[in-house]
């Protein structure tokens, strides 16, 4: 095998393990792929896991039409160099209605344009069951998400419908109107993440490592100007520094971080002596506390 | 302790470079009772050993200022912060899980209530953990909450526990009671199959013995917390352990490939050797590990691999592959030790399936015969039980399924049982008995089989496939027949 180390190795044999089990108790599962590095890895890990035949489900990517141009490339090559189905929904409604990320407050623009627009192409495939790449460390309200999260009709989050999980078992009996969201990397860390990239030779969107961008200051935040939709504020002129970014998403709401960090080791060892928790360039987290849960509830992952 | 002194201090670097090894993972459960200062303690070994982001330290000593009563200090259990209706209502009091690395080892802190109510919840975070630490107050010593503690630890099967003794500040650091409560909770342990078991005098508050040694406790010489976690070894494998390995999935791909996939859950396994499906006794020789990163010599517990035999077993999900010597039993009456989880009791008319490590069994008829009250360790006779009891049952399977007991091996031994109609999890269990061939076919069962659904299942041939979709008719149609009092039996591989 390769050069995991045993904690890895344990990591990854156990989110093999739920891929099977959700593969063989839901009916039409559909992988979320949203490009970035937990994607890169959940995307790995199912390919393994039904090995050698190809994962039995597509890939489900939301594309909001705001996401990194880089992202959107590699996307593309990734589906095309594995020969997998990729299904492409954005919320046409919602951009005829003139949502952008600029007059609209993030979180109401991520609201119409994420969430809705997932459960729309949830309830367009009628997916039973999805796979998002989602940890349990990343924020205090995902510390206590199960592997198997169930959504009532709706996609609605209810704690109280959630279902113990004892052991290794998964329970994947699906009631009345019930729908599934399944986290294989609930036990990972992002410095397991990165990791296992690394020892795995995974491909990741360029934007990870650090390179010169074109960005402006607002709020104490550095934004890319990734292309001409970018609006700039009275005074801004992009100016050229070397950043990268911890996580991905539409670019005007994600905040670059300026790195020297412009291969896989120095961006592992950036990730792991990091002293600033992965979230905080999330823009839209900090608009109220407790923001994910509210976000799950109505049915955002 | 000042507040100034350890804001300027940082945390130690908990860099790895890729290839350098970290430690097997540890999956720690935490337990006390309400007050023992179990968030204290966790959020001091996070604080003091692991990466504690600055964002969050600035946020907890923010916090800390606001709400400190005597100004100086740090709340460490602010770490530990939950769901917004947790916090709000007062609801769903859950388990919580935290990721922490130190220089040598990634830790998994499973965190659950300790209370009475809440024992559902303890259980259901001790099944995912390899070692518990169980927190005494030094001031009250063991009580019956630690001795119930302990035995949930047991029932799930933790081997190793560690007795934090916290509060030692407030009993002056005093060897001779702390001692007193280490002889008491050996003695309790006496009771259980724990293989190993620490003591350790603590003061959370202040970070005695967590991570650094105490000047006030020159007289303990063992590990600090953080050198006990840093390094025990996680597991306890017997030597020789039979192999197991539940099918998850037959896997079919191009050049008739066919493999059975799934995670060994016990011993090993290498190419050349015997195999057989424990249900149908029919045996083969195994012809490749095949993994995407190659085909391997031979596999383990824990590792998640696809089977290609020399002859094709005819077998699907919910076969258990196993060595040829030491199998399983084909299991059609349990008995198992149980706790209930679901808000609504055990009812004896509702359809109830028998969820294994693969398989998912009809229930046809389920008793209980004792509540086990984990203070006194006692047992008493009953045939009810609800949420957070423990229950010894009975049950009639509608058909035989590859099982092991619990204490032999566990993650052949142990079940859920779910509801039929609603899916809902009710019961976690360990398989303490099992008989084969026991439930006879009485007048009173209705056997299900090809002959009796054949209108219901006219489309279906003879293929692996339209088995296991006559299989999946045939439990359903059990449940019916269940709910309705009719006992059944299938049988699937006529
Ligand atoms: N004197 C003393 N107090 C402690 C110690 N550890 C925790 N406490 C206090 O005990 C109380 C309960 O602690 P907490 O961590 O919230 O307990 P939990 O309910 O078990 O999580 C708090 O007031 C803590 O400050 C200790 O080692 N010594």
């Amino acid at each position: 095998m390769t050069a995991l180390t045993s904690h890895l190795k344990l990591l990854e044999a156990e989110s093999i393990h739920i891929f099977r089990e959700a593969a063989a108790q839901f009916r039409t599962p559909v992988l979320l792929y949203s490009i970035g590095k937990d994607s890169t890895v959940l995307l790995h890990l199912a390919r393994k896991a039904f090995w050698p035949a190809k994962p039995p489900f597509p890939l489900l990517h939301v594309d909001t039409t705001w996401k990194f141009h880089d992202m959107i490339a590699f996307r593309d090559r990734t589906v095309k160099e594995l020969g997998l189905d990729l299904i492409v929904h954005t919320n046409h409604d919602g951009l005829a209605r003139g949502m952008n990320p600029f007059d609209h407050p993030p979180s109401i623009y991520t609201d119409i344009m994420r969430p809705q627009a997932l459960r729309q192409a949830l309830d367009a495939g009628g997916f039973d069951a999805a796979f998002g790449g989602a940890r349990r460390d990343e924020e205090a309200s995902r510390a206590k998400e199960r592997v198997f999260s169930f959504r009532a009709a709706g996609h609605t989050w209810d704690p109280r419908l959630q279902r113990p999980e004892m052991w290794q078992l998964l329970n994947g009996r699906l009631g009345r109107g019930e729908t599934v969201r399944v986290f294989p990397l609930s036990n990972w860390t992002e410095g397991d993440v990165w990791r296992y990239i690394t020892l795995e030779k995974l491909d990741v969107v360029p934007l990870y490592f650090a390179a010169d961008r074109p960005v402006v200051e607002r709020n104490g935040q550095l934004l890319m100007v990734d292309d001409e939709r970018m609006r700039l504020l009275p005074g801004e002129a992009p100016q050229t520094r070397k950043v990268r970014f911890r996580t991905l998403g539409c670019y005007p709401l994600t905040a670059a971080v300026e790195s020297e960090a412009a291969d896989l080791d120095a961006v592992v060892t950036e990730t792991l002596e990091a002293r600033v928790s992965e979230r905080a360039g999330r823009l839209i987290d900090h608009d109220q506390a407790g923001a994910m849960e509210m976000k799950k509830r109505e049915g955002y992952f | 302790m000042n507040l100034a002194a350890l804001e300027e201090r940082t945390s130690p670097g908990t860099a790895h470079a890729p290839g350098q090894k970290l430690g097997p993972m540890v999956r720690l459960l935490t337990c006390g009772s309400v007050d023992d200062g179990k968030s204290t303690l966790i959020g001091r070994l996070l604080w003091d050993a692991a990466g504690v982001t600055d964002d969050q330290r600035a946020a907890i000593l923010h916090a800390s200022h606001n709400r400190a009563v005597n100004g100086e200090r740090i709340d460490f259990s602010l770490l530990l912060d939950g769901l917004v209706a947790e916090r709000e209502q007062g609801i769903t009091i859950d388990i919580a899980w935290r990721y922490f690395e130190t220089e040598r080892r990634r830790f998994v802190i499973i965190d659950s209530p300790g209370h009475e109510q809440y024992t559902r919840n303890m259980a259901t975070g001790a099944s995912h953990a390899d070692l518990a630490i169980l927190l005494v107050d030094a001031r009250h010593g063991v009580k019956r909450q630690t001795r119930r503690h302990a035995a949930i630890c047991n029932l799930v099967g933790i081997k190793k526990v560690i007795v934090a003794v916290n509060k030692m500040d407030q009993i002056d650091w005093s060897e001779e009671r702390y001692r007193a409560i280490e002889a008491d909770f050996a003695a309790l342990a006496g009771n259980f199959d724990f293989a190993e078991t620490t003591t350790i005098p603590v003061a959370a508050l202040t970070g005695a013995n967590v991570v650094a040694r105490s000047a006030e406790m020159a007289w303990y010489t063992g590990p600090t917390l953080l050198d006990y976690l840093e390094n025990v070894d996680p597991k306890v494998e017997p030597e020789d352990a039979p192999f197991r390995m539940p099918v998850q999935l037959v896997l079919r791909a191009s050049g008739d490939f066919r493999g059975y996939a799934g995670t060994v859950t016990s011993g090993t396994i290498s190419v050349g050797d015997r195999v057989v499906d424990a249900r149908s006794g029919l045996g083969a020789t195994l012809r490749r590990i095949a993994t995407m990163d190659g085909d391997q010599p031979s596999a383990q517990k824990g590792d998640a691999v696809t089977l290609v035999l020399d002859t094709d077993l005819d077998i699907s999900r919910g076969a258990v592959l196993s060595e040829i010597k030491r199998r399983p039993v084909n299991a059609d009456v349990i008995e198992a030790r149980l706790v209930w989880l679901s808000e609504k009791s055990f009812d004896p008319e509702a359809g109830y399936l028998l969820r294994t490590a693969t398989d998912l069994t009809p229930v046809t008829s389920m008793s209980v015969s004792a509540l086990v009250d984990f203070e006194t360790l006692g047992v008493t006779p009953a045939h009810e039980c609800g949420v957070n009891d423990i229950a010894d049952c009975r049950i009639l399977l509608g058909r035989a399924t590859a099982l092991d007991l619990f204490g032999d091996l566990p993650l052949t031994g142990n079940f859920v049982l779910v509801n039929a109609v609603d899916g809902a999890t009710v019961a976690g269990g360990v398989i303490t008995w099992v008989q084969t061939g026991a439930a006879a076919v009485g007048d009173n069962v209705l056997v299900l089989d090809r002959a009796r659904l054949a209108g219901l299942c006219s489309d279906l041939g003879d293929s692996p496939a339209d088995r296991a979709e006559f299989e999946r008719r045939a439990q359903e149609v059990a449940i019916l027949l269940r709910s309705a009092g009719v006992p059944v039996l299938i049988e699937a591989d006529q």
